[in-house]
């Protein structure tokens, strides 16, 4: 059974007098421990779709199922717990807290999850050693180069142990060789913890590079 | 995520804008101090009104009873007589009145409840003691009361002895008047006893017991118009009433022999009653209730009786000519327990005569003061709703700045009431905060206002008078002035916090 699926998806925004289609109808299926690149130019519909498949939006017509059960039946609260265990995001910006050390950015997340104080520290600490930045963790954001920003922000996705990493243009701020350590640790995720991984991204080349498989995207539609 | 995560949490927002928190709790200070002061001051008067009444119980178990009067028997006599429908209309509720004369106050006491009842003799003359000469309200004491909480408080000495004995009972205040020779001019208009603020003298309480062991076993004289019926004839009267000019001297004309030395022929048909001081009643602290009422010496019942009769103004021995015996003007009614006044009131009423007791008095003044202090309390509440848009100005400032920080926190798995609860708790510490630091700026602003006035009327009075608190904090009012604090900026936090949980994830997330 595919954990996440996308059945006849369509996705529109009102802006002011007209309505725009950033998807329609589309239909994807992901297998659980795949590493899945969304491949499309800006506009071509791959960050709504990440978005819904992240529980920070709601399709306008068609089903989003995680694990085989339909999203739309959640409350707000219930996609909030939905978004802190079952999934965890990864941006182009990062998107830390700047006022956060890098500690106390995973520990947010975990916090979240209602671990106590020590509990916390311990398990931060632990998951910034997993990325590497086991001696940065009391670095602000702005004290740390991008891609020690996203191995934080890597930290903090997986905090609480989701199957699914949603990697939206992770690389997209960094030189290439950042973004090879990037994409590895992505890669590692898959490999060691067996987390199912989906990137979104424009690259052709990164997508050849680590994708089990690839989805292209074209205004809203996919095209095989 | 728990409540203390969501408090640091609040608590680091609001260190990160430090001038702005500031400047909002400053707010929220002025609001709270505002009503601090101005409730504080509504009760502090009232406590300085009722504290007298409240702390002794006696107050409460006394029911002044009235006499009809003279001009009310008349009337009620006219109405019978020429049936002048006007006139009836008027009267007919007290037609029914009777006097109250000695079978009256014998009723009185049978009532179930009465501890004892007496009849009222006061009146007013002048006293000479130790060299000067004073006008005073002079009352009379029962003496065959087991019980009489008025004679009960004595700093030296004891009460009368007998119904005959030539002894007298002062109150430590006319002590200290008579025995005050600076101030005899202030003291005749605004003396310590006089006005409706009662303060005690600045002196320690054996100082005070000293002092008024001194007077004990002093002759005290008290002078009136001729009461026997012989001088009564010898003296040019119409009516009965003596054509002679009353001692209205100013009290310094008395003062240190000018009295003796006018000693002309009228000034020597007053009469002359020595008596032995055997008792001085303590000073009662707190507000005056019984202005007028009550004397400040007292003798025997019986001889008070007699000297009211001789120094009754004219008019009311004139209007005692009219209409016959009158009775008593008033007497007072002791009930043993508070949970009977009611019933005998009612008994009271029944019987035709109207009465007085503190209780319904504390009632009317209680709604007073809760009128009173609710405009206070108003007044003050506009500075802290002036304040509450202050917090919801912080707030919507704070979630503009924060709209990226609050996308992330609802993508990596925060709620919208987590959100929510989080400004929410922002907004409620910064009314507490303001809350209890305007709690403290109230009372320092009454302290030093209390210091002042206090300064100002020891000034007015050019003598140390005893500290008068003018203002009251009592738990409940530091308490609800931080808890509506509080509650206002919650109030306050309600649009902000819903705009906060509002925020869209997705939108927040691309600003760049």
């Amino acid at each position: 059974m595919a954990i996440l699926e996308a059945q006849n998806v369509t996705r529109e925004y009102r802006m002011s007098a007209e309505t725009i289609r950033a998807l329609s109808g589309i239909s994807v299926a992901i297998e659980p421990g795949e590493f899945v690149a969304i491949l499309g130019t800006s506009g071509s519909g791959k960050s709504t779709l990440l978005n819904l498949f992240g529980g920070l939006d709601r399709p306008t017509a068609g089903e989003i199922l995680f694990e085989g059960k339909s999203l739309r039946p959640l409350t707000s609260t219930e996609m909030s717990r939905y978004r802190l265990r079952s999934v965890g995001m990864i941006f182009q910006t990062f998107n830390l807290i700047p006022t956060m050390t890098a500690r106390e950015n995973v520990e947010l997340a975990l916090a979240f999850a209602g671990l106590g104080r020590s509990e916390r520290r311990r398990r931060a600490l632990e998951l910034l050693d997993q990325v590497g930045l086991s001696n940065r963790a009391g670095h602000l954001p702005s004290e740390l180069s991008g891609g020690e920003q996203q191995r934080v922000s890597i930290a903090r996705a997986i905090a609480n142990n989701p199957r699914i990493l949603l990697a939206d243009e992770p690389t997209g701020n960094l030189d290439s060789h950042r973004a090879d350590e990037i994409m590895k640790l992505l890669d590692d995720m898959r490999r060691r913890d067996g987390r199912t991984i989906i990137l979104v991204t424009h690259d052709r080349e990164l997508a050849n590079q680590y994708a089990d498989r690839i989805i292209r995207l074209k205004d809203g539609s996919t095209i095989e | 995520m728990n409540f203390t995560d969501i408090i640091s949490l609040a608590l680091r927002n609001l260190r990160q804008a430090r001038l702005r928190t500031s400047l909002t709790v400053i707010g929220v200070i002025v609001g709270v101090a505002a009503i601090v002061t101005m409730v504080s001051f509504g009760l502090g008067l009232q406590n300085n009104i009722l504290k007298d009444a409240f702390s002794r119980i006696d107050f409460f178990t006394s029911i002044t009873v009235f006499g009809p009067g003279a001009d009310a028997i008349m009337s009620m006599r006219d109405g019978g007589e020429a049936s002048n429908g006007q006139r009836n209309q008027d009267t007919a509720s007290s037609e029914s009145r009777p006097v109250l004369d000695d079978k009256a106050i014998e009723e009185l006491r049978k009532l179930d409840g009465v501890r004892y009842v007496y009849p009222n003799f006061s009146f007013e003359s002048f006293v000479r003691f130790e060299g000067r000469t004073r006008r005073t309200g002079i009352s009379g004491a029962p003496t065959d009361v087991e019980y009489n909480p008025r004679f009960r408080d004595f700093i030296a000495g004891r009460h009368i002895a007998g119904a005959d004995a030539p002894e007298v009972v002062i109150t430590e205040r006319f002590m200290t008047r008579m025995r005050t020779a600076g101030s005899a001019r202030r003291s005749q208009r605004r003396g310590p006893g006089d006005g409706p603020f009662q303060t005690l003298p600045e002196k320690t309480e054996a100082e005070r017991k000293r002092l008024a062991e001194e007077v004990i076993g002093k002759t005290l004289t008290i002078l009136t118009l001729p009461s026997g019926p012989e001088s009564t004839e010898s003296s040019a009267s119409v009516f009965g009433v003596p054509l002679l000019d009353l001692p209205v001297q100013s009290e310094e004309a008395g003062d240190d022999g000018q009295f003796e030395g006018a000693d002309d022929g009228l000034l020597s048909q007053l009469e002359r009653h020595n008596y032995t001081i055997v008792g001085v009643l303590k000073a009662q602290e707190g507000v005056n209730l019984n202005i007028g009422s009550g004397g400040a010496i007292f003798i025997p019942m019986e001889h008070a009786g007699r000297f009211r009769a001789a120094n009754r103004p004219p008019l009311e021995r004139l209007g005692e000519m009219l209409a016959g015996d009158i009775g008593y003007q008033s007497a007072e009614v002791r009930v043993t327990d508070l949970a009977r006044v009611e019933t005998i009131k009612d008994q009271i009423k029944k019987m035709g005569f109207n009465f007085w007791n503190i209780g319904n008095q504390i009632e009317e003044i209680k709604r007073v003061f809760l009128i009173i202090n609710a405009s206070l309390a108003l007044i003050g509440g506009i500075a802290l709703l002036v304040a509450s848009f202050g917090i919801s100005n912080t707030m919507i400032m704070s979630i503009r700045e924060r709209t990226r920080e609050i996308g992330v926190m609802k993508a990596i798995g925060g709620s919208d009431s987590e959100i929510m609860r989080i400004f929410f708790v922002e907004a409620s510490l910064i009314g507490l905060t303001g809350g209890v630091l305007g709690v403290l700026g109230g009372w320092g602003i009454d302290r030093i206002a209390n210091l002042l006035a206090n300064r100002w009327i020891t000034q007015q009075a050019g003598q140390a008078i005893r500290q008068v608190e003018f203002f009251s904090i009592p738990w409940y009012l530091s308490g609800g002035a931080i808890l509506f604090a509080v509650l206002v900026s919650l109030v306050a936090a309600v649009y902000p916090a819903m705009s906060a949980a509002r925020v869209d994830p997705i939108k927040a997330l691309r600003y760049e």
